[in-house]
């Protein structure tokens, strides 16, 4: 089953493009240059790092939630999985990896510095954050790789490019150095921020204290369950004693790198961003502006919250509120317009915001738009893609939904309105759009779809991503052929729809009970 | 045991229809409104929240409140001009906001103790169980026909929310001045920590709705959780430990500590009431 190119990210001049577990570096004519792969694990790991707590059977602490094993297959992963660890007695969490979606996992964000100097990517089963070192030239060189507590949905890097900000499956947002220093030396690093730097958040309360129930008699009362309570006190002197003994083997499972707890929803997030907003402010007599910034999260119940930006991450300014389904995607400052949020997901229309205020601006029809291009009856949309941008001299914001082959292209008035202009027509299903720039104010349109439901032509699918250029009313599209084969990865195909369209998943299912 | 199951359940359903009929004044009786103590606040539930506070019709909830609209045509309306986006359809007007919220309210002992001490400010109990939802419903709706003449509990209203999840979807930014969180779900086991109801990460939405000078009031019967929540209110910048003084001079902690029904029962069984109160600070300049 041959992947598509899923990811695109446009950094200067160059544009890397995610290929299930690896990212192609092109320039602006095209051209291949170099791929990054995921570093393949073998029984010794050649990437020789540490910072990876995978599931070790032995656990303490809080129990981590088990995770769903993908079904079928299993016959054939165990059998893998015994020659790739020379029959080695490990445990089940070895059966998983071994699965070939599992060893490589797909790229699932990739994101860049506003200097283009640094690129960063999440791997989506194993939870991994990847920084690389973009050399100028298109070049990637692996910086750090570090695996978070729960899996992330989405990224935004601080204005400074200086910090991760990691929204997880959660609900939480952590904040972590885009360099990060080495592994071990956790020093308290908190020396970049001014004094007042508020005590980090933590979830657990007394990690390492020794057990104990949490009830006592006085919460308890029936006689079955203080007969319980007896038995678990008994049982839990007897697992301290056994902890003490294992505790001098191995260290806590906690990542050993600095990441600190902004702020959380309970409920999984969908996507974050920064936004800034500009200030005047009198200080000794003269009008200095400043820039204020902002963490904008998103989330499946509908919400988008707005909370200040670092140190002060636990006050939360606003919400925008008025989606009545999940909110997938946000586009803050589209073409530079910093007061402006789009935000998109599961509703029928775009929604424009002042979200600095909360205020809905305008809302702007997809559904309409997307029935116009199917022509079967389709009933809701997810929207996985909002690429805001200047186009041709306007602020337009382009538009792709889930499972649909188009690309919509909306331009932001004067009036905060998005007016819909175009709707491109693909080949397949697109997956992401990015905007290539060119010498002399040229722009392409860079477009990467799914074309294995194409039954036309079925030799030239192959390629996945297309340029289109706009020549005069219509758009001269043009096929990328000289990308490696990315067919490194055995996945099935229901496998790679179940990888490739996730959005419509989030919607709730209250329409069926 | 399927045949008296469905006997139940049948004589639960006639129970409450017969309550519901007009003009019955009578409590209603818990055990047709028993559910499982413990919800799930992470699943979706089947819930009913307006998408922004200004969507949502208090005007069943606090009728005596409604605002004739005919009448105040001529003074138009103090808040923000009418944003035909955000609302669609304007929902009646309540002539006050709900100041008061119960997080967790149960049977609602403590929504019922405190409207006739606070009859100025709406108080508003959030239970996410449909049942006991139901039963306090119910049980304000005969209190107020039984005090029809003092016209008392007329302030008191009750939701099925799951507040961890739509707490900004029911109220604006600082307009709460009280919230209490009583006997909580302890949620035992470590890895449903998350469930519980203080955070401090879920803390940082307490502080969204609650007024600068807000309090937030908990009190538990297990110690761990008492600690626990100190720990995480203190840990928040945007609050602060009432001193204790203050809190016994509070006659909402007396109220908190007798009349909800977890209270009443740890009482019965000797237990101990561990008591926390919280101030909410001013938000630092930025």
């Amino acid at each position: 089953m041959a992947i598509p190119c899923h990811l695109l990210k446009a950094c200067g001049n160059f544009i890397f493009a995610a290929q299930g577990s690896s990212i192609h570096s092109l320039n602006s004519a095209l051209e291949h240059i170099s791929t990054w792969k995921y570093p393949v694990k073998q029984g010794d790991e050649p990437s020789g790092q540490t910072t990876e707590p995978r599931d070790s059977p032995a656990l303490e602490g809080p129990p981590t939630k088990r995770r769903k094993v993908e079904d079928g297959q299993e016959s054939a992963s165990n059998g893998h999985a015994i020659d790739s660890a020379n029959g080695q007695g490990k445990t089940k969490s070895v059966d998983k990896y071994a699965h070939p979606a599992y060893e490589k996992p797909f790229i699932q964000g990739l994101y860049a510095t506003t200097d283009g100097r640094h690129l960063v990517a999440i791997t989506g089963s194993d939870k991994t954050i990847w920084v690389f070192e973009h050399d100028g030239a298109g070049n990637l060189k692996q910086l750090s790789q570090r695996a978070m507590p729960k899996r992330p949905c989405s990224l935004a890097l601080t204005r400074d490019n200086r910090t991760i900000l990691s929204a997880d499956k959660f609900g939480d947002v952590y904040a972590l150095p885009l360099i990060s220093s080495s592994p071990g030396a956790t020093t308290t690093a908190n020396t970049s921020h001014p004094t007042p730097t508020p005590p980090p958040l933590s979830r657990s309360a007394t990690p390492s204290l020794p057990p104990k129930p949490q009830a006592n008699e006085l919460t308890v009362h029936t006689k079955r369950n203080l007969r319980a309570l007896e038995n678990q006190k008994i049982s839990l002197t007897r697992k301290a004693q056994q902890q003490q003994e294992s505790q001098q083997q191995q260290q806590t499972t906690q990542p050993q790198f600095e990441h600190i707890l902004l702020l959380g929803h309970v409920s999984m997030l969908t996507a974050i961003c920064v936004g800034t907003e500009r200030v005047e402010e009198e200080a000794d007599g003269a009008i200095r502006e400043r820039e204020r910034e902002y963490i904008i999260t998103a989330d499946r119940d509908e919400h988008i919250r707005v909370s200040r930006g670092m140190p002060q991450a636990h006050v939360i300014e606003g919400f925008c509120l008025g989606h009545e389904e999940f909110v997938s995607r946000l586009c803050v400052g589209p073409g530079g317009r910093q007061e402006i949020l789009v935000s998109g997901g599961g509703d029928d229309d775009l929604f424009v915001w002042d979200w600095a205020t909360g205020r809905l601006l305008s809302r702007a029809g997809v559904l309409e738009h997307v029935k116009r291009v199917m022509r079967e009856s389709v009933g809701k949309v997810a929207v996985t893609r909002l690429l805001g941008c200047r186009w041709k001299g306007r602020t337009c914001v382009f538009v792709v939904v889930e499972r649909v082959p188009a690309v919509f292209l909306y331009e932001l008035l004067e009036d905060n309105t998005l007016q819909h202009r175009e709707t491109v027509p693909l080949p397949g299903n697109v997956l992401d759009v990015e905007v290539i720039e060119l010498p002399g104010a040229a722009q392409r349109l860079l477009v990467a779809v799914d074309c294995s439901f194409s039954t036309d032509e079925p030799e030239k699918s192959t390629s996945s991503l297309i340029v289109l250029d706009k020549q005069e009313a219509a758009w001269q599209q043009t096929k990328v052929e000289n990308l490696p084969a990315g067919g490194d990865i055995n996945v099935s195909e229901d496998e790679l729809q179940k990888i490739l369209y996730t959005t419509e998943s989030l919607r709730k299912l209250s329409d069926f009970d | 045991m399927g045949a008296t199951k469905k006997d139940r359940r049948q004589k639960r359903e006639d129970y409450r229809a017969a309550l519901r009929q007009e003009g019955v004044s009578e409590l209603p009786r818990k055990k047709f409104y028993r559910q499982r103590a413990h919800a799930n606040p992470f699943s979706d539930h089947q819930l009913i929240y307006p998408p922004h506070p200004d969507q949502m019709d208090w005007s069943s909830l606090y009728p005596d409140y409604v605002v004739d609209e005919a009448q105040d045509q001529q003074t138009p309306a103090p808040e923000a001009p009418p944003d035909q986006l955000s609302a669609p359809l304007k929902p009646k007007r309540i002539s006050k906001d709900v100041e008061v919220a119960d997080i967790g309210c149960g049977f609602g002992g403590l929504l019922v103790a405190l409207g006739p001490t606070m009859p100025d400010k709406l108080i508003l109990g959030l239970e996410i169980r449909y049942s006991v939802t139901q039963y306090v419903e119910d049980r304000i709706k005969a209190l107020r026909l039984q005090n029809q003449e003092a016209k008392l509990y007329r302030n008191v209203g009750v939701l099925r929310a799951n507040t961890m999840k739509f707490l900004p979807n029911f109220f604006r930014k600082g307009q709460l001045s009280k919230v209490f969180i009583c006997f909580p779900d302890p949620h035992f086991k470590a890895r449903k920590h998350k469930q519980r109801i203080v955070s401090t990460t879920l803390n940082s939405e307490y502080a969204y709705v609650l007024r600068p000078g807000g309090i937030v009031y908990t009190i538990t019967d297990v110690p761990d959780l008492h600690e626990w929540m100190v720990q995480h209110f203190e840990a928040h910048p945007s609050f602060e430990r009432v001193s204790e003084e203050e809190q016994e001079a509070d006659p909402c902690v007396e109220i908190m500590r007798t009349e909800t029904e977890e209270g009443k029962k740890v009482e019965r069984h000797k237990g101990q009431k561990h008591v926390a109160l919280f101030r909410r600070l001013e938000d630092p300049a930025w």
